[in-house]
């Protein structure tokens, strides 16, 4: 079975079908969303800007260790309620290159975070890689969440 | 503006300023610069992706230092160290998000100032905004006090108001993209007066 028939089965699902279905539930699940990238942004950022330099005074594994749980619930929601939009309309999706667009860069970005930059963080790495990578992962999510928007608009 | 002439009903409408501000909208809707925004696919979207970026700056850091102030996280970095390093980084999304926010509403001036999800994101933003005033003026001012202990209740229910408060700003903000509410979907008394549309456009 080709992807766009993959695509075409899943939108023809219950699951696919309620939510398209519904007014409320399409924008309830995008504000989630939303709401769950701002805190994903915070997280990322409180680390990133300690890491940097520019940031809070406490070691940047001491603010990992506070800012850890935000990222991962972020993630977790990011990622639930984007399968659910997802599966409301995957022939559109399939179509669209910012879709594609997100998809690998959402691989890349989470990746970064999660074999790269945290375990260098937790781990309390300084110096030019440490920066290098927090930038890389800074410009990952970045370029998630800009796809991700374009997505509305392609 | 919008939000200084919410002064009670008069002449059946809840904004006092709303034939002034419909005037006003209605103008810059006309101008030239405002249609090519709108009209314009890279420009306005542009603009719509740097505002969401911007959110994640601007209520981002907002939501670690409520965090901080809930007594939730970050507990062995000092309240004060935690406003006044998050704060740049705020306000620079707080200018990115204004800007481009006004070019939002001035790209679609007419539907936007009649959006009930766009008025209540206003009363919300508001809200938001005299709690920042609160919290500056009155809560934080004894904070060497409370800097590394406990943190005291007022504090903790400004950071809740916060938290709430800008959350809605988000949802209201998306929301604002859907018709449910449009002037010519409407034709309650109710909802034609908290949009401010015209009784003959449903």
């Amino acid at each position: 079975m080709s992807l766009y028939h993959t695509a075409q089965s899943i939108e023809a699902s219950a699951l696919g079908q309620t939510i398209r279905e519904s007014t409320w539930l399409f924008p309830a699940i995008e504000s989630t969303h939303l709401l769950a990238l701002a805190l994903l942004g915070g997280a990322v950022l409180i680390i990133s800007l300690s890491v940097l330099g520019v940031g809070l005074k406490a070691s940047a594994a001491e603010i990992y260790k506070g800012a850890r749980r935000y990222m991962d619930a972020a993630v977790i929601t990011l990622l639930i309620s984007g399968v659910l939009l997802g599966v409301s309309e995957p022939v559109k999706l399939y179509d669209r290159q910012a879709f594609w667009v997100k998809m690998i860069s959402m691989v890349i970005a989470i990746a970064l975070t999660y074999f790269a930059f945290n375990p260098m963080v937790r781990r309390g790495s300084t110096g030019l890689r440490v920066r290098s990578v927090t930038l890389l992962t800074m410009a990952a999510w970045l370029m998630v969440a800009i796809a991700g928007r374009w997505i509305g608009f392609s | 503006m919008i939000v200084l002439t919410l002064i009670g009903p008069q002449g059946g409408r809840l904004l006092a300023g709303e034939p002034m501000l419909e005037g006003w909208v209605t103008k810059l809707a006309d101008m030239p610069w405002s249609i090519e925004l709108h009209e314009s696919l890279y420009m306005y979207a542009i603009t719509e992706s740097t505002h969401v970026i911007a959110i994640m700056l601007f209520v981002g850091t907002i939501a670690m230092v409520d965090l901080r102030l809930l007594d939730i996280s970050f507990r062995r970095v000092p309240v004060s160290q935690m406003l006044a390093k998050m704060l740049p980084w705020t306000i620079a999304g707080f200018v990115v998000l204004t800007i481009t926010g006004a070019m939002l509403f001035m790209a679609i001036p007419v539907r936007t100032y009649h959006s009930l999800w766009f008025r209540l994101k206003c009363i919300m933003i508001l809200i938001a905004a005299v709690n920042i005033a609160i919290f500056t003026f009155k809560v934080e001012r004894d904070k060497a006090a409370w800097d590394l202990g406990p943190v005291p209740r007022k504090s903790k229910i400004c950071a809740a108001i916060s938290l709430s408060a800008w959350m809605c700003v988000i949802v209201f903000g998306r929301l604002i993209a859907y018709n449910w509410f449009d002037c010519d979907n409407i034709n309650s008394a109710t909802m034609l007066q908290l949009t401010g549309c015209p009784a003959d456009a449903g």
